[in-house]
C-alpha cells in the first residue's frame, strides 16, 4: 500500500515537471524565430542565429551557435539555399542527429512554398543566382502562413502532447494574417503597378502579393556591389519612369541609395526582411509586414505626382 | 568545460599543432629584420585565393591552392632577388609595396565577384572555428615534412639567416638557400592562411618570436619560450572566444598581443633590475 502511494505521489509531482520541459527551438533568421514564438507560445524557447540587421546570406559563425544547434530539438530554416553559405559547417560542428534533413526536428520552410524565379540554367556569369529559386519568400505574408504551418507540423510531431496548443496558436496566427491582408491590400491598392528600386532581388514576393514592381536593382548582378555604370542606368530609368521610392535593408550601403535618391528626387525607405531589423518592427512578423506596407505607402503618398 | 572542448576540439588541435613551425620560422624572420615579408606573402596567398574564386574554382580545390601557392612563390622569388643587392631601396619598402598592391589587386578582382566582400573578410580573419579535421591533419603532415627539411639542412638555413655575411664569405650559395627558405616559408604561410587568415598567420609568426627575444638569448631557449607563448596565447584566445562568444581568430590575435605586452613588461623589469 505504501509503495503504491509513493508511486502516485512521484507521478503527481513528475507530471507537472514534464509539462515544463520546453522545446528548444533554433531559427536561422529572425522572421522564423518570431513565427516559432507565435506558434510555440510558452511551450518553447526560441533563439535565432542571424541578427535581424545582418545579411542572411552570410552570418558570422560563433561558438555559441554550435552549442545552440547541439542542444536544439528543432531547427527552423528557410531552405532554398539561402543559408547554404554558413549553416552546413555549423551543423557539422553541432553534431545533432535530431536536426538531420528529413527528421521532424528539421524544418525547411521553403518546402511548402511555390518559389519564384527558378532558373532554367545555372550560369555564374549571371552573378550569385540561387539554384532553387528566389529564397526571399517570407516577404509575402501568404508564405508566412505556410511557414507557420510547417513549423506547427514539426512542433506537433516532436512534442505531441502539446499539439492542440500549437494548432490553436497556428489558427489564431493565420486568422490574424488573413484579416490584416485585407487591410494591407487596401492600403497599397492605389499604387498598383508602381515600380520600386532596391539593392538586391529580395522583394519579388512582396511585389507580387501587393501589385508592385520591385525589379530595378542597384546591383548590376546578384551579389555584386553597385557599379558607377549601373547606377547611371538606374537613375536614367528612374527619371524616365518617374520612380520615386528606393528601399534599402540595414546591412546594405545607405549612402549609395541616398545619392541616387538625391539625384532623382526619390525617397529612401529603410526596410528589413526580419522583425527587429528596423525600428518599429521588433514586435514580430505581422508587425514587420505592417511596417513595410505602411512605410512604402507613405513614401508613395509623399511623392509629388 | 566538456562542452567547450567538444565544440573547440578541432580549432584547439589546429592551434596546438600548427603554430610550432610558424614560431621557428618567425625567429628567422625576426633575425632577418624583414617582419613584413610574412604579411606580404600571406597577402599574396590571399590574392591567389581571390584569383581562384574569380575563375570559379571551389575554395577547397587543388586549383585554388595552386593559385595561392603560385603567387606566394612568385613573391618569394621577388624577395630573394632583392635581398641585399642594392642598398638604395630598403627591402622593407618593396615588401610593403607588395603587400599593399596584393591587397588592392584582391579587392579589384573581387569587386566583380558576388560575395566578394565576404571572401576578402575570410582571407583576413580565417575560419578557425570551423576548421575540418582533414585540413588539420593534412597541414600538420606538411609541416612535419617541412620541419624535417629545415632540421636536415639546419646548418645552412641558420647560417643564411643568422650570419649571412659570413655565409657569403664562406662561399655558401646564399641566393639558392634564400630562395629555398622563402619557398618553404611561402608554402607554410599559404597553408595556414586558408585556415587562420592573414592576421593570425602573421601573429603566430612574429609575436611568440618577439616575446622570446625579450626574455632569452639562445636559439633553443627562444624556441622553447616561443612555443610556450604560442600555446598559452592560443588557449587564452580559444577560451575567450568560447566563453565571450567572439570570433575565434581575432580573439587569438588579441590574446597574443596581450602576452606581448606582458612579456615586454617582464623583460624590461628584469633587465632594469639587473642593469644589463
Amino acid at each position: 500500500m505504501k509503495m503504491k502511494a509513493m508511486r502516485l505521489i512521484l507521478l503527481a509531482t513528475a507530471l507537472p515537471l514534464c509539462s515544463y520541459a520546453k522545446l528548444n527551438v533554433v531559427a536561422t533568421t529572425a522572421e522564423y524565430g518570431a513565427i516559432a514564438r507565435e506558434i510555440g507560445g510558452d511551450h518553447v524557447t526560441v533563439s535565432t542565429l542571424g541578427k535581424p540587421t545582418e545579411d542572411p546570406h552570410f552570418v558570422d559563425a560563433k561558438p555559441s551557435f554550435i552549442l545552440k544547434l547541439n542542444r536544439a530539438d528543432v531547427l527552423v530554416e528557410g531552405g532554398a539555399e539561402l543559408e547554404m553559405g554558413w549553416l552546413p559547417p555549423l551543423l557539422e560542428g553541432g553534431r545533432n542527429p535530431k536536426l538531420d534533413t528529413g527528421k521532424p526536428g528539421r524544418v525547411q520552410c521553403a518546402a511548402g512554398v511555390r518559389l519564384l524565379e527558378v532558373p532554367a540554367t545555372l550560369d555564374r556569369s549571371r552573378g550569385d543566382e540561387h539554384a532553387a529559386g528566389n529564397p526571399h519568400f517570407m516577404t509575402d505574408p501568404e508564405n508566412g502562413k505556410i511557414a507557420a504551418k510547417e513549423i506547427c507540423d514539426s512542433f506537433c510531431q516532436v512534442d505531441t502532447p502539446s499539439a492542440d496548443y500549437y494548432r490553436a496558436n497556428l489558427a489564431r496566427f493565420t486568422e490574424k494574417i488573413d484579416a490584416k491582408l485585407v487591410e494591407w491590400q487596401k492600403r497599397l491598392a492605389p499604387f498598383h503597378g508602381k515600380r520600386i528600386v532596391t539593392y538586391h532581388n529580395s522583394w519579388g514576393y512582396f511585389g507580387e502579393r501587393f501589385g508592385l514592381k520591385i525589379d530595378l536593382f542597384l546591383e548590376p548582378k546578384p551579389g555584386i556591389p553597385p557599379t558607377p555604370a549601373n547606377l547611371a542606368h538606374v537613375k536614367e530609368v528612374m527619371k524616365a519612369e518617374r520612380i520615386g521610392v528606393i528601399i534599402v535593408e540595414p546591412y546594405l550601403d545607405r549612402k549609395t541609395a541616398e545619392t541616387v535618391a538625391q539625384d532623382t528626387g526619390a525617397t529612401v525607405v529603410d526596410v528589413a526582411q526580419f522583425p527587429g531589423g528596423v525600428k518599429g518592427t521588433e514586435g514580430g512578423y505581422i508587425e514587420l509586414v505592417d511596417y513595410l506596407v505602411n512605410s512604402i505607402a507613405t513614401a508613395f503618398e509623399q511623392q509629388k505626382p | 568545460m566538456l562542452e567547450a572542448l567538444s565544440i573547440m576540439k578541432w580549432p584547439l588541435a589546429a592551434c596546438l599543432l600548427l603554430p610550432g613551425i610558424l614560431v621557428y620560422l618567425g625567429l628567422h624572420i625576426v633575425r632577418r629584420e624583414i617582419i613584413f615579408v610574412d604579411l606580404a606573402l600571406a597577402q599574396m596567398a590571399a590574392l591567389g585565393t581571390c584569383v581562384a574564386v574569380l575563375l570559379g574554382c571551389n575554395l577547397d580545390s587543388l586549383g585554388a591552392y595552386a593559385w595561392s601557392l603560385g603567387l606566394t612563390l612568385f613573391g618569394a622569388a621577388v624577395f630573394t632577388l632583392t635581398r641585399n643587392t642594392q642598398r638604395r631601396v630598403p627591402q622593407e619598402a618593396l615588401i610593403g609595396i607588395v603587400y599593399v598592391v596584393a591587397a588592392a589587386a584582391g579587392l579589384l578582382l573581387l569587386s566583380r565577384n558576388p560575395e566578394g566582400n565576404e571572401e576578402l573578410r575570410r582571407t583576413l580573419v580565417g575560419d578557425v572555428l570551423l576548421v575540418r579535421p582533414v585540413e588539420v591533419g593534412r597541414t600538420f603532415a606538411l609541416y612535419v615534412a617541412i620541419g624535417a627539411v629545415h632540421f636536415f639542412f639546419r646548418k645552412q638555413f641558420l647560417r643564411i639567416s643568422f650570419e649571412p655575411d659570413r655565409a657569403i664569405h664562406d662561399g655558401l650559395r646564399v641566393r639558392l638557400w634564400d630562395f629555398l627558405f622563402y619557398g618553404l616559408f611561402g608554402l607554410v604561410v599559404t597553408s595556414f592562411v586558408h585556415i587562420g587568415g592573414v592576421l593570425l598567420v602573421f601573429s603566430y609568426l612574429i609575436v611568440p618570436a618577439v616575446c622570446a627575444s625579450f626574455l632569452v638569448d639562445s636559439l633553443t631557449a627562444r624556441l622553447a619560450v616561443g612555443w610556450m607563448t604560442a600555446t598559452v596565447g592560443s588557449l587564452i584566445g580559444l577560451y575567450a572566444s568560447f566563453s565571450l562568444d567572439l570570433p575565434t581568430g581575432a580573439a587569438i590575435v588579441c590574446a597574443l598581443g596581450a602576452l606581448l605586452l606582458l612579456t615586454a613588461a617582464v623583460g624590461n623589469a628584469v633587465t632594469g633590475r639587473t642593469g644589463k
